[in-house]
């Protein structure tokens, strides 16, 4: 085991190589491209046995990616935010190939307007596809997702794709102590891939991807993926308690912290988890009883965990780094929708949306969603989506405004 | 309401048929849904097409499984069990066949509803000069059945539905004069008001495996098990006195459904044979004949 | 004139075997599936097709195939990067000793025209452009004839579609000079037929690593608007009246493997079909006809002129691999 400083695209790609992935197919993208760069090191050098190649867009890419999958061979590719969108529909297609891959993404603020800073709305644009998702918090638990995810996406009661989401630039190009685990300790966790469905060979004809014209069928099948999805967690716990035998890190579905006794839960995704822990702590240091559910594995959606954790919480707040524009934060609707499932009410819930396309989360901010949650009550009714904004960065658009020739317009509503 | 569904091949105009029922109901200042199958109109192939209407909204959507009334455009698609084109009869007040008056067809296919046959073909044949495109008389016959459509809103729907599909006047003309023949001559069916059809089981589904739940198939070539042979209209038939086992009818035939022989010879299977006839055009000594099979072409 | 034969005289050489069963939902008289199924033919078991959406994505609806030989469909753009896919898979697994040489297949795509010279050019563009060692079969019906027969950039001048808005404007891509201009080991232009031709063709290419890229005219009867069996006769009239080239080209370099002796006029071709209908009737459209002959005639007329390419000698089999 060694550690060092990697930034989140060297442990995606470490996360690669001890999978021992044998094909990349590759396209560059702001802020991924660094994963496919010491990828096609590794394989110019021979670290990494068998092809990398560079395709000519995420559609092909991922196209070549399942292909290779349903041809028998374990597969790795990476893209981010426009990437994932152009790839969209293949998304769906090799989901329904049921093929195992893992699938890393950097997420990006999709365009318009072009942007390169972090949110998720790349990555929860994929959330129908029939890929299972995991979202990383650290450039560790990158590494060790990529890892985790072979084993779940090579399940024989999953076999199917599954995505590893990181934080473009908080995670991607932020070094962090990272430990690799030895080679052979991998091979321990990860055995060589072996299909549980007929691959291409001239001895066994099959027909993969076959057109299906009746609504009863496509009906089934589409269910099957479905079910299948939700095998992933069971696939996740096994995978998780040799992983943690192996290495000492621990993973669920959901992460809890400090929501014992809690009277207040923040629910949030991804690096950003980060800053509302360290809130958790001045606000725990303070006598208030907050802590944070961090969503995990965001597909499935382990609505009933959730819940469970979430039971007995006077008030629950949802920050989302997306925004579903006319329905407002994506993962509060999820959220909800689990809670109302499994008749858990928290007389208090509430949808905030920060960070959008790499706006930091300041802790004024946070300290506002406390406020606004530990002073709301149960009979204030219906409550829309608040985005999290502050004051230097109100003046800082009316100074860009200003400076883009655009004059104040008096506009109502 | 009365819910007709039309059963043709592609080419017969049973799609156009049910929008000239649609269109004239809705003349009629009736409420209106028609609709053809879609993705499978391949000429020959079996099609369907329905049309719905009724005086009060029509709360239903998509194929009709419980028909009123059942107009099949070609006695050859009774016997074509994939084309199903007698699902749901028992709720039918009546089939209507397009084959001469007094065919004797209930007890060949065990047509259960009261049966009524009227020769649109040969009327269409004489009429236009050609005996495919039928859609004007089975129109005709599915109004008149109904007792509900007018001869006036018939032919106005007739003249709207061909003008869209780009007829000349001299045609329209004609089918206009087939639709008003075909209308004058049949009678009206009496309809029961038909028995919701609230029945059958609802299941749960479980988690079944990759294998079984991935839609790939394992049984390469077993597209032999689907009889495309239904879809003929013209049959090929090898004279054997003339054949020189040149191989090119093989050759050229795009279904493969031409084989050799270990004589040489080349044997023609009816079963998927889809009648397209290239066989009889690429023969250098026009040694294969054709035969009519489906009588309404 | 025709260029000798090398590997089969006649038709009656043909390989007896087919991998295309009958039973398949196309229409009757689909020209393309006869190309498919000589192909098939020569190119002989140890396949597996790479489809991109099309007419051809009807072949293998659940539950029934009716290939002998393996099967993925893919999207509409995406068949060449599946091609890539499959065949680097299968690259990895021979050369680590996972798959047995017994075991090893041809990589077919198998798309139409709005995918080839549309949406589709980008992935096959890189897939050329990297010698992936693979055969594209594209059937030519000149248009997306899948949805009921719309304008693709395939669509010849003066055909009517039913996305057709300005039929005299429209021009044909000339998509043999873009695939020649990524100068593939192979590309090819065929007829279903001229099976000799065709077979001829693929038997040449298969020596041949890299690219193998063959574009045949598919007689469409239910888009084209022609009883379909005439099929056969209009696909000869196109060859016959110089429309539809049958040529070659290894390593870029150009030959025309038939030349009508005499050529019919293009009239001969166009006329049996709808699409072309508006030409003929109420009126002969004369001036739209002489332009299009013109345009023939000019072709032919710059045989051997083609614009050379750098020339680079084609990989065989026996090459060391990059």
């Amino acid at each position: 085991m060694v550690r060092q400083l990697l930034t989140g695209n060297a442990a995606a790609a470490w996360g690669a190589r001890l999978a021992r992935a044998e094909y990349v197919p590759a396209f560059p993208i702001t802020p991924q491209t660094e994963i496919i760069e010491t990828l096609a090191d590794w394989f110019a050098d021979g670290s990494m046995p068998g092809k990398f190649v560079t395709l000519d867009s995420e559609h092909s890419m991922l196209t070549a990616a399942g292909a290779a999958a349903a041809t028998g061979v374990r597969t790795f590719a990476a893209t981010s935010s426009q990437g994932l969108v152009y790839a969209l529909e293949v998304l769906y297609s090799v989901a329904g190939w049921r093929v195992p891959l893992v699938l890393v993404n950097v997420s990006r603020g999709l365009s318009a307007p072009i942007t390169l800073g972090p949110d998720h709305n790349d990555v929860l644009a994929a959330r129908d596809t029939g890929f299972v998702q995991l979202h990383a918090e650290t450039c560790q638990e990158v590494l060790d997702s990529v890892l985790l995810a072979y084993r779940i996406a090579e399940d024989a009661r999953v076999s199917l794709p599954v995505l590893v989401n990181l934080d473009g630039f908080f995670l991607s190009f932020t070094r962090e102590p990272v430990e690799i685990p030895e080679a052979d300790r991998a091979r321990e966790f990860l055995g060589d891939f072996t299909p549980v469905q007929p691959v291409f060979r001239a001895s066994r004809p099959v027909a993969q991807g076959v057109a299906v014209l009746e609504g009863g069928l496509y009906s089934y099948f589409r269910y099957q993926m479905h079910r299948a999805v939700q095998n992933a967690v069971a696939a996740h716990t096994a995978a998780a308690t040799d992983f943690e035998r192996l290495f000492g890190r621990r993973y669920g579905t959901i992460e809890s912290y400090r929501l014992d006794g809690a009277d207040v839960a923040l629910v949030m995704a991804g690096s950003f988890t980060t800053k509302a822990k360290a809130a958790v702590e001045r606000w725990r240091s303070q006598g208030r009883r907050v802590g944070v559910l961090r969503l995990r594995m965001v597909r499935p959606f382990p609505a009933a965990e959730i819940a469970a954790t979430l039971a007995g919480c006077r008030a629950v707040g949802v920050i989302d780094q997306n925004l579903s524009p006319g329905l407002g934060g994506i993962f509060f609707h999820e959220v909800a929708g689990a809670l109302a499932a499994h008749q858990v009410q928290p007389p208090v819930l509430r949808s905030f949306i920060g960070g959008l396309g790499g706006k930091d989360i300041s802790q004024a901010e946070f300290d506002h969603v406390l406020e606004t949650l530990e002073s709301a009550h149960a009979h204030d009714g219906p409550h829309e989506a608040e985005l999290l904004f502050t004051r230097t960065e109100w003046d800082q658009v009316r100074n860009r405004l200003a400076l883009a020739g655009k004059t104040w317009e008096r506009s109502a509503t | 309401m009365i819910r007709i569904r039309f059963h043709g091949r592609g080419g017969h105009g049973v799609k156009t048929a049910g929008r000239i029922v649609g269109t004239a109901a809705f003349l009629a200042s009736l409420q209106v849904q028609d609709s053809p199958v879609y993705g499978a109109e391949r000429r020959g192939a079996p099609v369907a097409a329905f049309t719905r209407f009724d005086s009060a909204p029509i709360l239903e959507r998509g194929v009709i499984d419980s028909p009123d009334l059942i107009v099949i455009a070609d006695e050859t698609l009774l016997a074509d069990a994939g084309a199903a084109v007698l699902a749901g009869q028992t709720s039918a007040a009546a089939v209507f066949v397009n084959a001469p008056a007094g065919a004797r067809l209930n007890e060949k296919y065990q047509i259960l509803p009261p049966l009524v046959t009227w020769d649109i073909t040969a009327r269409t044949q004489a009429v236009l000069g050609t005996a495919s495109a039928l859609s004007a008389g089975l129109a005709a016959a599915a109004a008149k059945l109904t007792g509900l459509i007018s001869a006036e809103h018939l032919l106005a729907a007739v003249r709207e539905e061909l003008r869209q599909l780009r007829a000349t006047a001299d045609v329209v003309d004609k089918n206009v004069t087939i639709a008003a023949e075909v209308f004058d001559q049949l009678s009206t069916v009496r309809f029961a008001p038909a028995a919701s059809g609230i029945a059958g089981e609802v299941l749960t589904v479980g988690y079944e495996g990759v294998n079984l739940g991935t839609a790939s198939i394992l049984a390469p070539g077993n597209a032999q098990q689907r009889n495309t042979g239904t879809w003929r209209v013209e049959r090929p038939e090898i004279d054997y006195d003339v054949c020189t086992r040149c191989g090119l009818c093989q050759l050229g035939c795009p279904d493969g459904a031409i084989k050799i022989e270990k004589n040489g010879f080349p044997v023609i299977d009816y079963d998927h044979c889809k009648g397209c006839m290239i066989c009889a055009q690429v023969c250098p000594l026009h040694g294969i004949a054709r035969t009519k099979e489906v009588r309404s072409w | 004139m025709r260029v000798a034969r090398e590997h089969f005289k006649s038709p009656k050489g043909l390989p007896v075997e087919e991998y295309l069963t009958p039973g398949s939902p196309l229409c009757a008289g689909c020209g393309g599936l006869t190309t498919l199924r000589l192909m098939h033919k020569v190119l002989g078991e140890n396949v597996v097709i790479v489809n991109a959406a099309g007419c051809m994505t009807l072949l293998a609806t659940f539950p029934f195939t009716p290939l002998k030989s393996s099967w993925l469909y893919t999207t509409m753009a995406s068949a060449s990067a599946g091609a890539q896919g499959v065949r680097d898979a299968l690259d990895i697994l021979r050369d680590s000793g996972r798959l047995p040489p017994q075991e090893d297949l041809q990589v077919l795509v198998l798309a139409g025209d709005g995918s080839t010279y549309d949406m589709g050019l980008s992935s096959t563009s890189s897939a050329i452009h990297r010698g992936l060692d693979f055969w594209y079969l594209c059937y030519d019906n000149e248009a997306y004839g899948n949805t009921g027969f719309q304008l693709s950039s395939a669509s010849p001048e003066a055909s009517h579609t039913s996305t057709s808005i300005d039929l005299i404007h429209q021009r044909k891509k000339d998509l043999f000079e873009i695939w020649r201009a990524h100068h593939p080991a192979y590309l090819a232009s065929v007829s279903a037929h001229d099976a000799v031709d065709l077979a001829e063709k693929v038997e040449r290419a298969r020596s041949l690593r890299g690219p193998k890229l063959f574009l045949s005219l598919a007689v469409c009867p239910t888009g084209w608007g022609f009883d379909p069996e005439w099929g056969d006769e209009l696909a000869h009239l196109a060859v016959e009246t110089g429309v539809w080239p049958l040529k070659e080209a290894v390593a870029g370099v150009v030959r025309h493997t038939y030349i009508p002796n005499r050529f019919r006029p293009i009239a001969d071709y166009l006329e049996p079909q709808r699409r072309f209908r508006h030409l003929f009737q109420p009126h002969r459209n004369e001036a739209v006809l002489a332009q299009m002959q013109a345009e023939v005639d000019a072709y032919w007329a710059g045989l051997g002129t083609e614009s050379t390419l750098t020339p680079r000698a084609p990989e065989t089999e026996h090459a060391p691999r990059v």
